[in-house]
């Protein structure tokens, strides 16, 4: 064998691996999907904990009830605020980009927009369940060793992730899966213009509804690295939440148990 | 030499940036403070207000201590009370100034026989509407206002009386169905301090029919029908549009045959023909969270430019009573105005939200101006308030009594 058809050999490999990459990081994205959000309709507990400069300045607690859709795979979630007092039964629906809000006291539903932020730095996406799998192409980008949240050094794939539509909150994401178990470690997620929007970190992993999940979420503010958020989830509960539950006219009626 | 592929393998570690070193680290010290969710809400509220009047004249103050509770529990399985409740005590300069109002707001039972069929019995706040300063499909607010503590539209809706009704609902996948049944309870409104006032809110008997069903994921309209003893079946219609990630479309009409405000208000000949009330606009999000909403507001039985320059210049009384009775069916006084609306949480400094409001009357171009900066701790919200009414004597906004009004309020969360 000569240099040229070793180099030629080369290139096949190297071209079939980028061919079967593709599949796979998709897959892999997908399994680290289904670590994150239960594969039934289920509640939980989100506490959010938002620090400025190393002090506490805003806390806030919600029951969430998720059910995914069966055609688009996306999840839909009845929010309610439980603390602070000022926001306590307070309600929030989002289904896709149909975001609404309702207040018990004055009864008005009011339709927002995903820019329309009612949790400071947290994107109204964020407090609810999202399958990045059905809303991201992934490719493996890297297989590196990463500081996972917990500061283990941990194996890693890096992936690229690269919006498919142009309605999502985020035009692309770098995400590290632990390599031996698809365990979201952490992301970095970006503005089409590659402007770092935040930094999250995946960790506490504790068994819940079966499988070892992340129970906290540590987001870093990509603008301003010392406005941090600390989301922890807890309560897990398998939940029966019909399909006529997700839409505007229930908020009124939505009580969690 | 042998040091160097030590100092290599140590370089090739991994390591934490110091940004996320230190978010972690407060992570870790981050204690558990999820709370449990309580049946009540209850605040108290003290105010404290200066009104000064056009041209000459002393300025007036007065005081508000306020008790608000709103409880909403479950019975049973199935079955769910909810009571809310307000106490507003208000002490002014001069003895006119001083009255203390109870605004039982809500009082029912929910009975959810199965998951998706749902009926309620009592007093109940069934408000329609997506606009923000007009609803004129929100059928039910004629009479609701019994104590108005601000013009802030948001507390208008939140403080006032429920009508007495019996309401069944059924939902489906996307859809929905209401029907609700409120009958004549009383004969006129009551100034007495704790009356339940259900001469307010139920003087005749009416009912309501809505009906939702999601189009698609962008459009799901609401259809309404309304009627009641002594008017025609009014129709009414919601729509809501999501043209971008940051702005939310809404439109709101009804349109029925109805007398005008003036044919109502000053008992003169009967000249029903089809109206229409119309409340549409916009509500775009700036990327730094400030909601600004604009939004045009059309009502078909207001009065025009040369009926509203003619009653101005008319009998004072007929004058009062037209205000009046615009001021009680919630209703603008003319034809066509205008509203804006800026929210901005989170002003520059957490926890301070600013909102400010302006309603432009464009038939007599007079104008309410609002300003509200609200500072809020866990428990404790501290608000700052102006408004500040211009226009020509006898216009829309100019014909207030007061020019300037300030209000101070601290509330406490219990």
């Amino acid at each position: 064998m000569n240099f040229r058809q070793l180099a030629a050999g080369t290139l096949l490999i190297a071209a079939a691996g980028a061919a079967a990459a593709a599949p796979e990081a998709q897959a892999l994205l997908a399994a680290s999907d289904a670590i994150r959000n239960p594969g039934k309709p289920f509640s939980l507990t989100t506490t959010l904990v938002e620090y400025r400069n190393g002090k506490q300045v805003d806390a806030n607690t919600l029951t969430v009830y998720s059910k995914a859709d069966a055609n688009s795979g996306q999840f839909r979630s009845l929010i309610r605020f439980v603390a602070p007092a000022r926001d306590a039964n307070k309600l929030m629906l989002k289904n896709g980009n149909d975001l609404w809000f309702f207040d018990p006291s004055s009864k008005a539903s009011i339709r927002l927009s995903p820019q329309q932020r009612l949790l400071g730095q947290a994107a109204n996406g964020d407090v609810v369940t999202v399958n990045l799998a059905k809303d991201y192409k992934a490719q493996i980008a890297a297989e590196e060793n990463v500081l996972d949240g917990d500061r283990q050094n941990r194996r890693c794939y890096k992936l690229a992730l690269a919006a498919v539509s142009a309605d999502v909150t985020y035009h692309h994401i770098e995400m590290w899966l632990d390599a031996s178990s698809s365990r979201p470690v952490k992301a970095r997620f970006y503005t089409e213009s590659g402007q770092l929007l935040k930094s999250a970190y995946y960790r506490r992993y504790q068994a819940q509804l079966g499988v070892e999940r992340p129970t906290e979420t540590v987001i870093i503010d990509g603008l301003d690295p010392n406005w941090v958020t600390v989301m922890r989830f807890a309560d897990y509960a398998w939940r029966e939440v019909p399909e006529a539950w997700l839409q505007r006219d229930y908020l009124p009626r939505f009580k969690p148990e | 030499m042998r040091i160097l592929p030590l100092l290599l393998a140590a370089a090739a570690l991994p390591a934490l940036a110091d940004d996320d070193a230190a978010a972690l680290l407060l992570a870790d010290k981050t204690a558990n403070t999820a709370e449990q969710a309580g049946d009540w809400r209850v605040y108290t509220e003290a105010a404290v207000r200066e009104s000064r009047p056009r041209g000459a004249g002393l300025a007036r103050h007065g005081t508000r201590l306020s008790l608000d509770a709103r409880l909403d529990t479950t019975l049973a399985p199935g079955w769910r009370a909810v009571l809310a409740d307000r106490l507003d005590l208000n002490r002014a300069d001069g003895a006119s100034g001083n009255n203390d109002v109870n605004t039982l707001k809500e009082a029912y039972v929910s009975w959810q026989a199965q998951p998706d069929r749902i009926a309620d019995f009592g007093r109940i706040n069934a408000r329609n509407g997506v606009a923000l300063g007009y609803n004129p499909t929100d059928y039910f607010r004629v009479g609701a206002l019994r104590s108005v503590v601000s013009l802030d539209p948001a507390s208008l809706r939140e403080n006032r009386l429920g009508s007495a009704m019996l309401r069944a609902q059924t939902l489906w996948e996307g859809g929905s169905l209401t029907a609700l049944y409120s009958p004549k309870l009383g004969d006129r409104p009551s100034a007495a301090a704790f009356s339940p006032d259900l001469g307010a809110t139920n003087a005749r008997a009416r009912w309501l029919m809505a009906f939702s069903q999601k189009l698609s994921d962008a459009l799901n309209p609401q259809w309404l029908l309304s009627g009641g003893a002594g008017q025609s079946p009014q129709l009414g219609l919601n729509l809501t549009a999501l043209p971008n990630d940051a702005t939310v479309v809404h439109f709101e009409w009804s349109g029925g045959r109805s007398p005008s405000l003036a044919a109502q208000a000053l008992i003169s000949p009967d000249d029903t023909a089809f109206r229409s009330r119309l409340a549409s606009g916009l509500t775009y999000t700036t990327p730094g969270n400030i909601s600004l909403t604009a939004e045009y507001e059309y009502n078909g039985a207001g009065m025009g430019r040369s009926g509203w320059d003619a009653l101005r210049r008319g009998s004072p009384a007929g004058y009062g009573l037209y205000r009046g009775y615009a001021a009680n069916v919630q209703d603008p006084a003319t034809r066509h105005n205008l509203f804006l609306y800026a929210f901005w949480q989170d002003a520059l400094v957490k926890r301070l939200d600013v909102a400010a409001m302006v309603r432009h009357d464009l038939v007599d171009h007079s104008r309410l101006q609002w300003l509200e900066a609200r500072y809020h701790w866990t428990r404790v919200d501290f608000a700052l308030q102006t408004q500040l009414n211009t226009g020509a004597p006898g216009s829309n906004y100019g014909a207030s009594a007061d020019r300037r009004i300030w209000q101070a309020l601290l509330r406490y969360f219990f």
